[in-house]
């Protein structure tokens, strides 16, 4: 038996956990409207939604192309404004308002990141990664400067739009994309730029367009994550995109895995699981103890990099994410 | 008007003093194992804080002996980090390196917020600080003239020790081919660790000096340390006199940017300015090109 018909017969595929995770978070949020489910756990899973899509477009940039970009939550804030605007400022049937407000977001975020890329891969390494950097803060200071967007006290009241089910079907989406994208001409073109930029060139590939490629997606990806939070918390500051929101993507997305979309869900639901068991584990023994969980993430991290270089799952999927050979080899035909 | 433009300047050369403290040893440690270490502007604020128990453990310390002292300490940190983080990693991915010491920082600025807390402190004075009239309205603290005096002195006593001790040499020949020293005998963990060390230990002399003239906290390391970086990548990282250079100019146009523009754009403008920089002299003022071999 080979590898196509197995796939074709087992239950695990992509199409089948796609429709089940919408399906159980239709269930979960419902429960949770009627109080049979505890908000609490409702909340953290919206979240792990939400870090999933951040996580996972970082993934192309910083795992699949091989680049340190450092200002993820830049975007994020792009996309989070953008979208809370729509939302706030525009009066729209519910219905239309959070598919328009998100495909905002999207749209500005992909757009923005498409002109710093322009700029950024002029440089490569080190530079890029303080360049992304400086974008990320500048983003954040020009917000903090713009009176109409609220300034350092950021814009609040913003109707929500986002539960679970929201969260889960934007995931799918995102996952179903980059799943593709990672199998595509694109995703090849990507490594080879990772593994040796130079063959890359040598071999005809406009290496700084298909890097910006990546780093647009990313970027629209990262907007999509920041329409969701703004409609979900109803209410965003400038400085909940900062640094430290860069940082925290980061953490998740080297503990999960280098170039593996597998390793970003397992990365963001370990951290997030982490963290909570620790914050729940730590202030039962007693309360001032809660605050150690800050010290053990970053130890986690160091510990990884020191034991694992490529994080958890680096350069490897579950078989469900992998592309349907029936279909690539029936393509090649 | 040319008072407060004076007045400004030597604002301007205070904290140009500061930065260069903190960005000569990012560019030091970036040249012998070309990393960019996260670490460094914690390293800064641990320095700080080094003083300031120092000073509130010791009552009556000297400031001669203060501020060597807390150097040394914080000499031992930076060195113990490397041995611990840092060396298993020296020959893996680069990026691997990057994001321990990313790790590193947030673990410093944890650990210290949960020691001591996260309120702002103040160095209590220990350097004379007597307000001195300079005419025509201008006015500076003895304090203020010590910190830029020291730090130049420190800067001074740093380039001949690179480059001219035996073993300032076999640091620019680490930054220069790796390998090759190994083959000439030199003990390339001694070296990497002195950089460590003579980095930390002029990063907490400016930690000191910024928690006198301002104040301390567990995260100013990394609004100060990526100022820093800047200023060093703007000089071109890896070269001491650019470190130097690329301070001052940073500190300068953000002095004029909050006394001419206004406060809130100091940020966007330094980075600003970076970005610029890089894309006209994408290895800074005074760095060198590297080839890319094939």
């Amino acid at each position: 038996m080979n590898m196509a018909d197995q796939q074709g017969k087992t239950l695990v595929r992509f199409r089948n956990i796609a429709i089940a995770t919408i399906l159980v978070a239709t269930l979960v949020q419902f429960l949770g409207n009627v109080g049979l489910f505890n908000n609490y756990y409702l909340h953290i899973l919206t979240v792990i939604g939400i870090n999933i899509i951040l996580v996972a477009s970082l993934n192309l940039v910083n795992g699949y192309l091989g680049e340190f970009a450092l200002g993820h939550a830049g975007f994020m804030a792009v996309g989070a404004y953008v979208a809370a605007l729509i939302a706030l400022k525009i009066p729209l049937p519910a219905l239309v308002r959070l598919p328009l407000s998100l495909l905002g977001g999207v749209v500005a975020a992909g757009v923005i990141g498409y002109l710093v890329g322009r700029v950024t891969f002029k440089t490569v390494g080190d530079y890029l990664a303080i360049i992304t950097l400086g974008f990320n803060m500048i983003i954040v200071n020009a917000i903090q400067n713009i009176d109409y967007l609220g300034g350092p006290r950021g814009l609040t009241a913003i109707p929500k739009g986002t539960n679970l089910v929201t969260v889960a079907v934007c995931t799918v989406i995102t996952y179903w994309i980059l799943r593709n994208l990672v199998d595509s001409v694109y995703g090849r073109m990507w490594l080879c730029i990772r593994e040796n930029a130079i063959a890359g060139e040598l071999i005809g590939i406009d290496v700084n367009k298909v890097k910006n490629l990546a780093f647009t997606i990313a970027a629209a990806f990262a907007g999509l994550a920041g329409g969701l939070y703004a409609q979900y918390q109803q209410f965003i500051t400038p400085k909940s995109f900062d640094y430290l929101k860069t940082t925290d993507i980061l953490v998740m997305l080297y503990l999960g895995g280098m170039g593996s979309l597998s390793g970003s869900i397992l990365g963001v639901v370990a951290y997030t699981v982490l963290m909570e068991l620790l914050r729940n584990v730590l202030g039962m023994v007693a309360p001032q103890l809660a605050d150690l969980r800050m010290l053990i993430s970053p130890l986690i991290l160091v510990l990884i990099m020191l034991t694992r270089q490529y994080g958890l799952m680096g350069n490897r999927e579950w078989r469900w994410l992998l592309p349907d050979r029936k279909q690539a080899e029936g393509g090649d035909a | 008007m040319i008072a407060t433009a004076i007045q400004q300047l030597l604002n301007a050369a205070q904290l140009g003093a500061v930065y260069a403290l903190i960005a000569l040893g990012y560019t030091m440690v970036y040249g012998t194992i070309r990393l960019i270490n996260f670490a460094h502007g914690d390293i800064f604020m641990l320095g700080g804080f080094v003083g300031f128990l120092l000073v509130s453990v010791i009552p009556g310390l000297p400031v001669a002996v203060m501020i060597p002292l807390a150097m040394f300490i914080t000499a031992m940190i930076g060195v113990m980090i490397e041995r611990v983080a840092y060396r298993k990693l020296r020959n893996a991915q680069r990026m691997s390196l990057v994001i321990t010491a990313l790790g590193v920082g947030i673990f410093l600025e944890n650990l210290v917020r949960i020691l001591v807390g996260p309120q702002a402190r103040q160095i209590p004075a220990q350097l004379p600080n007597k307000v001195l009239k300079l005419g025509g309205g201008v006015v500076i603290t003895e304090d203020k003239i010590l910190v830029i005096l020291i730090s130049l002195a420190l800067m001074v006593i740093l380039w001949v020790f690179v480059n001219r001790t035996l073993i300032g040499t076999a640091m620019r020949a680490v930054a220069d081919n790796r390998d090759a020293v190994q083959l000439m005998g030199v003990n390339l963990n001694l070296i990497i660790a002195t950089t460590f060390a003579v980095g930390s230990a002029l990063a907490a002399a400016g930690g000191i000096f910024f928690g006198q003239a301002y104040s301390i906290d567990p995260y100013m390391g990394i609004d100060l340390g990526w100022k820093a970086f800047i200023a060093a990548v703007i000089g071109g990282i890896g070269s001491i006199e650019g470190a130097v250079i690329g301070s001052f100019l940073l500190a300068g146009v953000e002095v004029l940017t909050v006394a001419y523009l206004s406060s809130n754009l100091k940020n966007g403008i330094a980075f600003g300015l970076l970005i610029i920089l890089l894309l006209i002299r994408p290895n800074g003022i005074m760095g060198r090109a590297e080839l890319k071999k094939v």
